[in-house]
């Protein structure tokens, strides 16, 4: 299967990092998009103000998948307050790669996923 | 073998009662198996058969209705000279012993409550086995267990309700909707799984006895038992990866991906270096299907179903070129 992205993308898709489910998750959230069928579930550990760990699950495309593994790569140990502040752009930027327009809605996926997740996480 | 509860069900809606013949016996060899089952309904319906059609049935549709107007069950035989045998395409004569009753579709009757318990132990995924004992005269008698049941004598006919095949389909395409309805009426338990719910509708799979949306490795996983074929029709590399990971590794009965030649080989080197051993990936029909040249959704389908068949009868079949 040739993918029409780079070195950084394709290595997230063949070796995603943290791929799998956390036994104990404190936060999660799945998300989706209803036309193209991408799914990523998020699910964070948080210890007090910060993220002791991340994963995901996903049956989306390599875009996505390689986003969410870079995303969760990012996140651990990182504060909550931080995370939230993650931009769209950002994570674009993160795959090393341009990703056309059409399908930025894969590769932003799992951060709407973990703004979710984070979002219900509050006052829990 | 198809539901017979179904069956009586799809009868109720027209008739009050029903001659149920059973296939009890066969020598000479049978087209059909034995139990194949025939309804002749009191107001001219049938449905089912217990042969190919032609003189068998016929002759069985004429005891039915018969036995109906006298209001009891009897042992019949039907026999197949060796003239008749030749326009029916057996190779030679042939018996046929059937079991033909009187059945009641409205209220009680003894026969559908059998079956409802054993079709009910079915449905939970074990075996179940009527026994019925066929008097001299008068009606007979059956009891319902979970236990294998060793027949002893003519006069006791054992039926295996086994718990249906399950087919996974994994993409609620097209193809998949009408796999969905050959596969149906092949006896087959259908449980669609797919990520988007505009596609896994219950309009697009009318007859599907699940439609789940959702995660579609998560959602397929709890199904994969030795009685399951998992289907990947959705031609999305999205969710044949993370299911083929799960289910080539699962003890079901069958995986088969769409795919062309060169699509199949690549997701599987993608299995390969992901570690999945060659005996995993080898289990893995795609492309699917037998080659029938089709190339419209229910041509595609049929020919999948085609191969269902050929793996749960135990024939070989061909890799595609």
């Amino acid at each position: 299967m040739t993918l029409p992205y780079g070195a950084v993308v394709l290595e997230h898709f063949r070796r995603p990092r943290n791929q799998r489910a956390l036994e104990r998750p404190s936060a999660a959230h799945e998300a989706f998009n209803p036309l193209c069928g991408d799914r990523v579930r998020i699910e964070l550990e948080l210890h007090g103000a910060a993220i002791r760990a991340a994963a995901f699950t996903a049956n989306a495309c390599a875009l996505c998948t390689a986003s969410a593994s870079l995303l969760t790569d990012r996140l651990v140990g990182l504060a909550v307050e931080a995370a939230v502040r993650i931009t769209a752009a950002e994570t674009l930027a993160a795959l090393q790669t341009d990703v056309p327009r059409a399908r930025e809605a894969c590769a932003v996926l799992p951060l709407t996923a973990l703004k979710e997740a984070l979002r219900g996480s509050e006052g829990a | 073998m198809p539901d017979i509860l179904e069956q009586l069900a799809a009868l109720r809606e027209h008739e009050t009662r029903v001659a149920m013949a059973t296939l009890i016996a066969a020598r000479g060899g049978s087209p059909r198996p034995i139990g194949a089952k025939l309804f002749v309904g009191e107001g001219g319906r049938l449905l089912g058969s217990v042969s190919i059609g032609g003189c068998v049935d016929a002759r069985v549709v004429e005891h039915g209705e018969r036995l109906l107007r006298e209001n009891r069950a009897q042992r019949v035989t039907v026999t197949v000279d060796d003239s008749e045998a030749v326009e029916l395409g057996l190779a030679c004569g042939a018996e046929f012993d059937l079991l033909i009753e009187p059945i009641s579709l409205n209220g009680t009757d003894s026969a559908i409550e059998a079956f409802q318990t054993a079709t009910n132990i079915s449905r939970s995924g074990k075996e179940a086995y009527v026994i019925t004992r066929i008097p001299a005269a008068g009606p007979p008698a059956r009891m319902v267990s979970s236990e294998p049941f060793d027949a002893t004598g003519p006069d006791v006919f054992v039926e295996r309700i086994a718990p249906a095949d399950t087919l996974v389909l994994v993409g609620a395409s097209d193809v998949g909707a009408a796999l969905a309805r050959i596969a149906r009426g092949l006896g087959m338990r259908v449980v669609v799984v797919d990520g988007r719910e505009r596609y896994a509708t219950r309009d697009r799979f009318a007859t599907a006895d699940e439609i789940l949306v959702g995660m579609p490795s998560e959602l397929a996983r709890p199904h994969y038992k030795a009685g399951t074929y998992v289907v990947l029709v959705g031609h999305e590399y999205k969710y044949d990866l993370p299911v083929l990971r799960d289910a080539l590794r699962a003890p079901v009965r069958y995986v088969g991906m769409l795919a062309g030649r060169k699509r199949a080989d690549s997701m599987r080197g993608l299995l390969r270096d992901e570690g999945l051993s060659a005996e995993h990936i080898a289990r893995l029909h795609s492309p699917i299907g037998l080659d029938i040249g089709g190339r419209e959704p229910e041509e595609i389908a049929l020919s999948i179903a085609a191969q269902l068949i050929a793996v749960r009868e135990g024939k070989p079949i061909a890799q595609r070129g």
